[in-house]
């Protein structure tokens, strides 16, 4: 009897399972299939994501009638210098408060925790007027800078706790020895919490390319469109009309994440329990 | 001279920055740069003046110039706020000059030492290092996160808005609770708000515990020994979070069409859609997925459950598996159950250690701009409050956004931020005084 039941469980679950999956194979498979359909509407898809005709007139018209190489060229750079100036400004400002004592240490990390809770978006309205008094609207700059001060409160805290893992015997040591502050942060310092690192070199990375509020707001000219307000154009009240293209436009987007990610996924099990409370 | 330091070198410093140290206390490099910032300060009172008054006023209508040459009232607010925090650290530093003379005098008197100017420059050195090195954290906050956060609090009290109050035309004035008055009096805006305000602690509360709780049911069923295949099933339950969520939430609303929809197609091929016209539950052959106001709300959290779960599902394997096994080995050797360690062991673990990702998660869907703007637009629209501009499926973000960016009634925009504000910030106070440095107090 209690096999019985074991057996019916398990045929449940693998049942669940099974249709589960293809949940969330079927829009992705419709997606695709929609990438490679002839034809530009929605109408001319097959219900099964099997394209009419395979083709890729869609991925050429893409990339001769539209923007998108320009959107993915502004929507990689903003991405790329993103990147670059996030991890500086929280590699440095982490290290400090890691390392130094100076007056005012407490309140200003107390601050951080604060304002890592309340989304830019809240302040929208001020960010562009700011941006244009500073004479950096419709500027990638203002669009970078903005979102790198947004991401210095929670990763500061991040790297500042892994900063503090290292025991600081070891760069008194070497301070003895006479290396600079510098030196210490190059050469012991870093060397030891490359992954974390990388991981925050990653999701500053990828945070500008789906985000839409901030650059609709920033950029407003046509040649400064990024990839998610281009998109957003595209199909938005039309999606009848562009659906393939746009499938097309997604799909050169989706799958470099979806390696990084399927690439990665025993090492973001470890990263995203990190937030739990310890036992 | 030096008899009294302790009172003649803070009195001195108070008449002007930096005299104390230099006259009386001899320490000349210290006293000197007090003094080059008092005449800095000094130098540019004009500057900082005419901002102040410029926050107050906030320019003059001076219709007879032309457009470019008018007063721009929210240049003018920025830089008095501006002028407002350079005032605060100037006070700051000034108050730092006067403590600083009057305890080195204190010092003096009782062991008759001063602190040399080596010692000072030594020390400025190390502390000069930490400073500089913060700054540009420090200035870039204040520009785009400090102030922004206030600015958006002080529109609120002013006419900022179409038609009528857009600079550089015209020019924006201070209302005072006006426009607070006004949202609560004008019915549409008062109801747009409550059945908007009520919607996003419904959605959030919704997509939180369903994306959570299926999460949880897979991340379990996926550990369990006896499921085969589990690596593949969790490769394909990894993909809805590495698909940017934009993309997937188009996808959807595009699956959800009413006419096109391959979803109703389906149903129509497979008769379904007939049957239930049939039986009158439909008028028309298609299923309103996204145009009614009931089914969107459901769809809307049903699709970011299909976004959602696998944060959810990785998270709950990474505790999972380093979870301590001996007391599920100490409970298997006292004979219970399956479900026994589940309801006495592994959930209760589960929701302790995952409480302030839950609570974070909570907060984040409120302020979830794209799950609800890129599947439904905030459509349908509502009958009896469309003064209001909100849609029956916004929340208070998009509502907000709308109000910005479409209607660009900033004014009644940042009322609704505030309210966000408020909302967000118990949260935001009870996952701060969880964390572990603050129960430590080591920070």
């Amino acid at each position: 009897m209690k096999k019985v039941m074991t057996a019916i469980r398990y045929t449940f679950i693998y049942l669940l399972l099974i249709i589960l999956s293809f949940m969330v194979l079927y829009p992705l498979a419709f997606a695709v299939s929609g990438a490679f359909n002839q034809g530009k509407s929605l109408a001319s898809m097959n219900i099964l994501p099997i394209p009419n005709n395979p083709t890729t007139e869609n991925f050429t018209r893409l990339f001769t009638k539209t923007n998108y190489l320009n959107w993915y060229k502004n929507s990689l750079i903003i991405a790329l210098c993103n990147t670059f100036l996030t991890t500086v400004v929280v590699l440095i400002t982490a290290y400090v408060f890691s390392r130094f004592r100076f007056r005012l240490k407490k309140p200003a990390l107390m601050s951080f925790l604060i304002l890592q809770m309340f989304p830019s978006t809240i302040g929208m309205i001020a960010i562009y007027v700011i941006l244009n008094r500073l004479g950096l609207s419709d500027n990638f700059w203002g669009l970078i800078l903005v979102y790198t001060a947004g991401n210095i409160p929670y990763n500061t805290w991040l790297l500042k706790g892994y900063f503090d893992t290292i025991p600081r015997s070891i760069d008194e040591a070497a301070k003895v020895d006479g290396a600079s502050n510098l030196a210490t942060f190059f050469r012991i310092i870093l060397p030891n919490t490359l992954p974390m690192v990388a991981f925050l070199a990653v999701t500053s990375f990828t945070q500008p390319w789906m985000d839409f509020i901030l650059p609709r707001f920033i950029l407003r000219s046509d040649k400064n469109k990024t990839l998610a307000v281009g998109l957003f154009e595209m199909i938005n009240g039309r999606s009848n009309d562009n659906f393939t293209q746009f499938a097309a436009g997604a799909l050169l987007i989706s799958v470099p994440f979806v390696i990084l990610f399927v690439i990665n996924q025993k090492y973001l099990v470890k990263i995203m329990s990190a937030g739990a409370v310890k036992e | 001279m030096t008899k009294k330091a302790d009172l003649t070198a803070p009195v001195l410093s108070t008449v002007f920055m930096g005299l104390g140290q230099i006259i009386v206390l001899k320490q000349y490099i210290k006293g000197i740069l007090f003094f080059l910032f008092e005449l800095v300060v000094l130098l540019n009172t004009n500057t900082i003046i005419k901002a102040i008054k410029g926050l107050i006023t906030l320019g003059d209508p001076k219709p007879h110039l032309p457009v470019a040459e008018r007063d721009n009232s929210t240049f003018m607010m920025l830089d008095g706020l501006i002028a407002v925090v350079v005032i605060i650290i100037i006070v700051i530093v000034y108050i730092y000059n006067i403590t600083d003379a009057r305890k080195t005098g204190k010092l003096y008197l009782k062991t008759g030492n001063i602190q040399s100017e080596r010692e000072f420059l030594s020390e400025m050195g190390e502390k000069a290092f930490a400073y500089f090195a913060l700054s540009p954290a420090f200035v870039m906050l204040a520009f785009f996160v400090v102030i922004p956060l206030i600015f958006a609090i002080l529109i609120a009290f002013t006419n900022y808005s179409a038609p009528s109050h857009i600079p550089q035309n015209n020019v924006v004035d201070w209302v005072g609770f006006e426009t607070f008055r006004d949202m609560l009096k004008l019915k549409q805006f008062s109801q747009g708000f409550a059945r908007t305000a009520l919607w996003t602690v419904v959605w959030a509360f919704f997509g939180t515990v369903t994306c959570y709780f299926g999460g949880m049911f897979l991340a379990l069923a996926l550990l369990d020994k006896k499921i085969k295949l589990a690596g593949i099933f969790r490769t394909i339950f990894i993909l809805p979070y590495a698909v940017p969520g934009m993309i997937s939430l188009f996808i959807w609303a595009i699956l959800l069409n009413g006419q096109f929809g391959p979803i109703n197609r389906a149903l129509r091929e497979l008769g379904i859609m007939q049957w239930l016209q049939s039986i009158g539950i439909l008028k028309k052959d298609i299923i309103p997925w996204l145009s009614d106001p009931v089914l969107a709300k459901i769809m809307l959290i049903f699709v970011n459950l299909w976004l959602g779960f696998p944060y959810f599902m990785l998270m709950i394997t990474g505790i999972m598996t380093s979870m301590r096994q001996d007391i599920f080995e100490a409970a298997r050797i006292d004979g219970a159950s399956k479900s026994q360690q589940f309801r006495y062991i592994t959930f209760p673990m589960l929701m302790y250690q995952t409480m302030p990702l839950f609570i974070m998660s909570f907060s984040y869907n409120m302020n979830n701009f794209g799950g609800v703007y890129f599947l439904t637009n905030g459509n349908p629209p509502d009958t009896v409050t469309t003064q209001s501009f909100a849609g029956t499926t916004d929340t208070l973000i998009t509502w907000m956004y709308k109000l910005t960016l479409e209607q660009r009634l900033y004014n009644k925009a940042s009322v609704v931020a505030i309210i966000m504000f408020l909302v967000v910030a118990p949260f935001a106070l009870y996952n701060f005084a969880q964390t572990r440095s603050f129960k430590d107090g080591e920070l």
